[in-house]
């Protein structure tokens, strides 16, 4: 196969955990790390793989279509664009959650309450899937990037973004209300490399599980983790789906 | 008169103008579509843009429904455009045909209505060039419709592509095994479409792991590859029919093996994707390089009754605008050269006399109405990618080549 297989990668924390993951699973990573540079493509040194640099949100996208073969990328990312892509493994690279956060020293009235909720976020499709599913009416105000300045400022009642140790909200005079979904990195796979390239993908698929498998025997976190897993539950997944794969 | 900035150049959402040699290249492709349906026996149908939106929503899921073009008539009946040409294929089958004797092969190469976000060149209005093999429920039946869509995708230029053939029958066997609430069956299909065995082991968290429909469940994500994981799923399937739906895969693959296309068909059990009137074999192809599947096929035995009397069917529709930008990836292809003339005008009946002539032999001539000089003649050539221009020598003579050659009946022939 003279064409290399694209991996895209997310820019910002779980990039540098992403490449030891691979790294230890044998995937050879090249220069990616090295040099900080702002070059945004990487060759393997064996020519086998190119990673691509993209925005987290972004990764979706060009795998959905078939920019990239396979990508990793946060779930509340992968949930939040809703693209159209295979999800065949749970990485770890990090635990975190997503979560409704709002300021700490109101006297509130419990949500459900309130006549609407005005509603900061950098995922308005999944801030209006639980507002909805919760029975509550929601203004979404859709921003890029420091969130938690909103409620501060009164641009909005409340916050729904991702926290990993809470100390952004912390600092910011911000709690957490409710948690939407826990969160960690996952592999996403194109439909269509999936069928073309399925040794190559296959191969890399069990590389790494067997990594992520070996770990969670370990029970030592991940390479470059925050912290111990949120909910318990994620690594006994892992190995059942690792014990598929038999 | 209109200064340009005011001309309304506005075209909705999702929509295309093609023109010159896009529309070209994708007349051609259905052309070569329809000789192929054609000589495998299939005839043509030519079913309504709209029809009402009551039996256009047959046996569809809810979010086909919602992409569904709907409107009123005049009288406040809802009608809808098309979704696919399936759907009205079995009503009419159904309603009009259900007496003549079976097999029925139908093609059809037409133009259908999603409201969808458009993706990989399939806009919101797009082309299915698809056939539908009525009256047969066999393997045979299936290698055939598979067969045909292999060749069609050939004689396309499409090089490098699988179809990925997957069979509804086997998960809903092992659904069914369990005895699984609709609700609990959402889950777990979300999770199988994904491939995400995670979520799909905690969907399955409360069944018993030893029981065996749970145990295939679990390892229906890793289903896929060659005729090798036939023997896997026969080994997990837990019942008679889970087993008969193996059986008729390595049939079908047997036969597919005859047709020498084989080598083509890769097997994905965990591929539950598809129309929801699915009921047994489904297959997408996909192309190498690009995104997206730019065809879909499978079975469907009770689409039919729906409308009427029972039978079983088996098809599969080529999004031909996909299809097109899948063989683009494989590089500029050559367009075969044809002889295109532009005639200098003048009022020689022995001129008129010689281009009436060249149109019957399919030379695609142009006569200038505009009464151009042979400078001009031949840039407007140029510019239009026109290869051969004709010029006019003087009363009583012929048209020539600017080389001052003769334009004669034998160079036309």
């Amino acid at each position: 196969m003279t064409v290399p297989l694209t991996i895209a990668l997310p820019k910002g924390k779980i990039l540098s955990r992403a490449l030891s993951l691979l790294e230890q699973a044998g995937i050879d990573t090249g220069e990616v790390a090295g040099d900080g540079s702002r070059r945004l493509i990487f060759s393997s040194r064996d020519g086998l793989v190119r990673y691509v640099l993209a925005k987290d949100s972004d990764v979706p996208v060009y795998v959905e279509q078939g920019a990239a073969d396979v990508g990793i990328v946060g779930q509340d990312v992968i949930e939040e664009m809703d693209r159209d892509v295979y999800e065949p493994l749970q990485l770890g690279l990090g635990y975190w959650r997503l979560v409704v956060a709002g300021p700490v020293n109101v006297d509130h009235k419990p949500m459900r309450m309130w006549p609407t909720v005005r509603v900061a976020t950098k995922y308005p499709r999944l801030a209006r899937q639980y507002f909805v599913s919760q029975g509550l009416a929601v203004e979404l105000i859709p921003l890029h990037g420091s969130i938690e300045l909103a409620p501060i400022l009164g641009l909005a009642d409340l916050i729904v973004d991702v926290v990993e140790t809470g100390r952004t909200l912390q600092e910011n005079g911000l709690v957490e209300w409710e948690t939407i979904m826990a969160c960690q990195a996952c592999l996403i796979v194109n439909r269509a490399s999936h069928k073309m390239r399925l040794a190559e993908i296959t191969h890399l698929i069990e590389a790494l599980s067997r990594v992520i498998a070996q770990q969670n025997s370990d029970k030592g976190p991940v390479a470059g983790d925050a912290g111990p897993p949120i909910l318990s539950s994620f690594p006994e997944e892992k190995n059942g789906a690792s014990s598929i794969n038999e | 008169m209109r200064q340009r900035n005011e001309v309304d150049k506005r075209l909705p959402y999702g929509v295309k103008d093609l023109f010159l040699e896009d529309a070209a290249r994708k007349t051609q492709a259905e052309e070569t579509l329809r000789r192929v349906f054609t000589t495998w026996g299939y005839s043509e149908v030519i079913p309504p843009t709209f029809e009402y939106y009551e039996s256009l929503a047959a046996r569809t899921a809810p979010q086909v429904q919602e992409e569904t073009y709907r409107f009123f008539d005049h009288e406040g009946r809802t009608l809808a455009l098309r979704a696919d040409l399936t759907i009205p294929t079995a009503r009419i089958v159904a309603t009009k045909l259900y007496d003549l004797p079976l097999p029925l092969r139908f093609y059809y190469v037409a133009n259908v209505f999603r409201y969808q976000e458009p993706l990989g060149g399939q806009s919101r209005e797009f082309t299915q060039a698809g056939i539908e093999l009525v009256g047969v429920a066999n393997p045979q039946a299936d290698a055939e419709v598979i067969a045909l869509c292999i060749e069609g995708l050939q004689r396309l230029g499409l090089g490098n592509f699988r179809v990925n053939l997957g069979h509804m029958g086997f998960i809903r066997q092992l659904f069914a095994a369990l005895e699984l609430s609709e609700g609990e069956k959402l889950g777990i299909w979300q999770a199988i479409d994904r491939k995400n065995t995670a979520r799909l082991a905690e969907e399955l968290a409360a069944y018993d792991a030893n029981l065996a429909a749970s145990q295939a469940l679990r390892a229906v994500p890793q289903l896929f590859g060659g005729i090798g994981i036939l023997d896997e799923a026969e080994r997990l399937a837990p019942t008679l029919p889970a087993r008969e739906v193996i059986g008729h895969l390595r049939s079908v693959l047997t036969l597919l093996q005859a047709y020498r296309v084989a080598d083509y068909v890769i097997l994905d059990l965990s591929e539950v994707r598809g129309m929801e009137y699915y009921t047994g074999i489904t297959f997408e192809v996909f192309v190498e390089g690009f995104g997206f599947p730019v065809c879909g096929g499978g079975r469907y035995d009770n689409l039919i009754g729906h409308f009427g009397d029972p039978k079983p069917a088996v098809g599969f529709a080529i999004t031909v605008e996909r299809a097109l930008a899948a063989r683009d990836k494989l590089g500029p292809r050559p367009v075969p050269p044809a002889v295109h003339v532009v005639a200098q005008s003048c009022a020689h009946p022995e001129c008129l006399a010689l281009i009436r002539y060249g149109r019957d032999h399919a030379i695609r001539i142009e006569w200038d109405s505009l009464g151009r000089d042979e400078a001009s003649l031949l840039a407007y050539a140029q510019a239009r990618g026109i290869n051969s221009v004709w010029i006019c020598t003087g009363p009583g003579q012929r048209l020539a080549l600017p080389q001052e050659r003769p334009v004669t009946l034998e160079q036309i022939r």
